[in-house]
């Protein structure tokens, strides 16, 4: 369309992707390849150049203990749990904030001001409201008589991932309900007033009006927000390093112990690769179930 | 008017809780950087900022390399930013205006960089950045970051190049500009807004960032803010209200740039991600 009407040289987009493709090459595509290839060797962090080649010895190690079955549950568990909290949240919060009230303009901004923290300051933050003894969230369950209050949650095996959880979905949320906000503006007026007419009650107009325009943004946050959290390493690595027992031991935060703790670059690479072949097979997911949704709707 | 009905009172409600969630923990960090660390560990948990702790800022300056910190993070941040803007006008302008094979391929893998963790690809940086005598500099931790901002921002600009209406473009094209002239004096001014939302997250990305700063720097005059807060964790010498109140230091001018740019970085992203 647009270059029949504007003629370059054929040479031009290439020209233009040059710089940026040579750039992502460099830093990222070779870094890659080299990481591919270490999985395939036995190389440690003191001697990075001394390679033996191992074959698939890193991946069959691994998957043989069930150390790293339990990294695979847990990475699952944080990841499902991340989608599922932030988009809920994010969309109520889209929903509460779509209607008109006063100082709407104000709340939207507020809501969003987690989302600016960095990470680094936010681990800090939450490690000192989760302390045991002093930290204001043992504070208010003892005030409320809940609970004894004195746990560390970070120290205590059942409560560490809820926390990192909280913590987690606290910074994310605003981004998805950002998102679902704008994908809100195009749901058409028309067809939300005559499901009112018609009688519907609120929960129907959601069902059968908004969701069906919003759902595909939501579905392409789902991604966003698996793979963002397959890769998350600052605020799980600060609060807890992985701990207590391995309960918020995920594929980056093992990735970084295998190769800084266990100084085993061949065992980081092969997880680093396991979790990246778990991000594209969620991408993939992703393709299939959006095609799949387009066909439904060409057929409707 | 004047009385509100009970599903409005519900909603209010309901916002307020929202708002408090989200406010909390930052609030708190400003509450706990403000309270006598006597207070801190007394019965009761005060809730208030007392304001006559103001000083304590002071003295967090004068004992700890807060001003060293900030300004490193603040050199990384501006350099990402520069690099990636510069590095992404061009294939976003691409994308969004000319049909080439190979396009799904280069727009997947901008896509894919985002699956890509940082903890992975820091071992073979840190070799490269070896031969190229990167290491423990500023410089190299730019370079490191804007390969993780060059993507995203690429597709965010394309989403607001795709806007533009073409013709805007041809009446230039008639006057015999070339195609490099019309992206910058053209299609640059038209996505301003835009671009003012992919500097933000550029920069963001820079201030926030922590692995690379972490692992490739190693002196303490080239410490970022991230890696010096980092430094905290685990560390019992410092008392509680000194740390939260170099987090505040921190936090405040990403939230407040933020804020500034709220409305283009809102835009910005939902162009790019909701066409997507």
């Amino acid at each position: 369309m647009a270059d029949e009407r504007l003629h370059g040289s054929a040479w031009t987009p290439y020209l233009f992707m040059a710089p940026a493709a040579g750039y992502l090459l460099f830093f990222q595509g070779y870094p890659l390849i080299e990481e591919l290839y270490l999985s395939f060797t036995s190389t440690s962090l003191l001697s990075p150049r001394d390679h033996t080649w191992v074959g698939l010895d890193n991946y069959r190690d691994l998957f043989a203990t069930s150390d790293f079955h339990h990294v695979l549950w847990i990475t699952a568990l944080y990841t499902a749990a991340c989608v599922v909290l932030s988009i809920g949240l994010g969309l109520t919060a889209a929903l509460l904030l779509d209607e008109s009230f006063p100082g709407r303009a104000i709340a939207r901004t507020l809501v969003t001001i987690p989302w600016a923290a960095p990470p680094v300051a936010v681990a800090l933050v939450y490690i000192w409201m989760y302390n045991a003894q002093y930290g204001i969230f043992s504070r208010t369950l003892r005030a409320l008589g809940i609970a004894s209050g004195t746990e560390n949650w970070l120290d205590d095996p059942s409560l560490a991932l809820p926390a990192i959880l909280l913590t987690t979905v606290w910074q994310i949320f605003p981004f998805a309900s950002v998102v679902i906000l704008a994908a809100l503006q195009g749901v058409s007026k028309e067809q939300r007033e005559a499901a009112v007419i018609d009688g519907a009650d609120r929960l129907s107009v959601f069902a059968a009006v908004v969701w069906p325009t919003i759902r595909p943004t939501v579905a392409l946050l789902a991604l966003f927000i698996t793979i963002w959290s397959l890769r998350r390493f600052d605020l799980i690595w600060l609060m807890t390093q992985g701990g207590p027992i391995g309960a918020t031991n995920t594929l980056v935060i093992e990735l970084y112990r295998q190769a800084f703790v266990y100084r085993d670059l061949g065992r980081a690479a092969a997880v680093g690769m396991i979790g990246l072949g778990t991000a594209l097979a969620m991408t993939l997911v992703y393709f299939r179930y959006t095609q799949r949704a387009e066909r439904a709707q060409g057929n409707d | 008017m004047g009385v509100l009905s009970l599903r409005q009172g519900l909603h209010l409600a309901a916002i307020l809780g929202l708002l408090g969630a989200a406010a909390f923990p930052p609030y708190w960090m400003f509450v706990t950087s403000l309270t006598p660390s006597a207070a801190l560990f007394a019965d009761r948990a005060r809730l208030l900022p007392t304001l006559s702790e103001a000083a304590a800022y002071r003295e967090v300056f004068r004992t700890i390399p807060v001003a060293t910190w900030l300004v490193n993070s603040a050199i990384v941040a501006t350099g990402t930013t520069v690099l990636s803007i510069a590095l992404a006008i061009l294939p976003a302008y691409a994308l969004s205006r000319f049909r080439f094979r190979g396009k799904g391929i280069f727009g997947f893998a901008l896509f894919a960089t985002q699956m890509l963790p940082e903890a992975m690809l820091v071992v073979p940086l840190y070799g490269i950045f070896a031969q190229m005598s990167l290491l423990d500099s500023l410089i190299g931790l730019i370079l490191a970051n804007t390969a993780f901002t060059v993507p995203v921002i690429t597709w965010i600009l394309k989403g607001a190049i795709d806007g533009i209406p073409i013709e805007v473009e041809e009446a230039a094209r008639i006057d015999g500009c070339s195609r490099i002239d019309i992206v910058l004096a053209v299609v640059v001014p038209l996505v301003a807004p835009t671009l003012a939302a992919a500097a933000v997250i550029a920069f963001f990305h820079g201030w926030n960032e922590y692995v690379f700063a972490q692992t490739l720097v190693s002196s303490e005059a080239l410490r970022t803010a991230s890696v010096g807060l980092a430094g905290f964790v685990g560390e019992l010498s410092t008392p509680v209200h000194s740390v939260m109140a170099v987090s505040v230091i921190y936090t405040l001018p990403a939230v407040i740039f933020y804020l500034f740019v709220q409305r283009y970085v809102v835009s910005g992203m939902t162009a790019g991600s909701v066409k997507g």
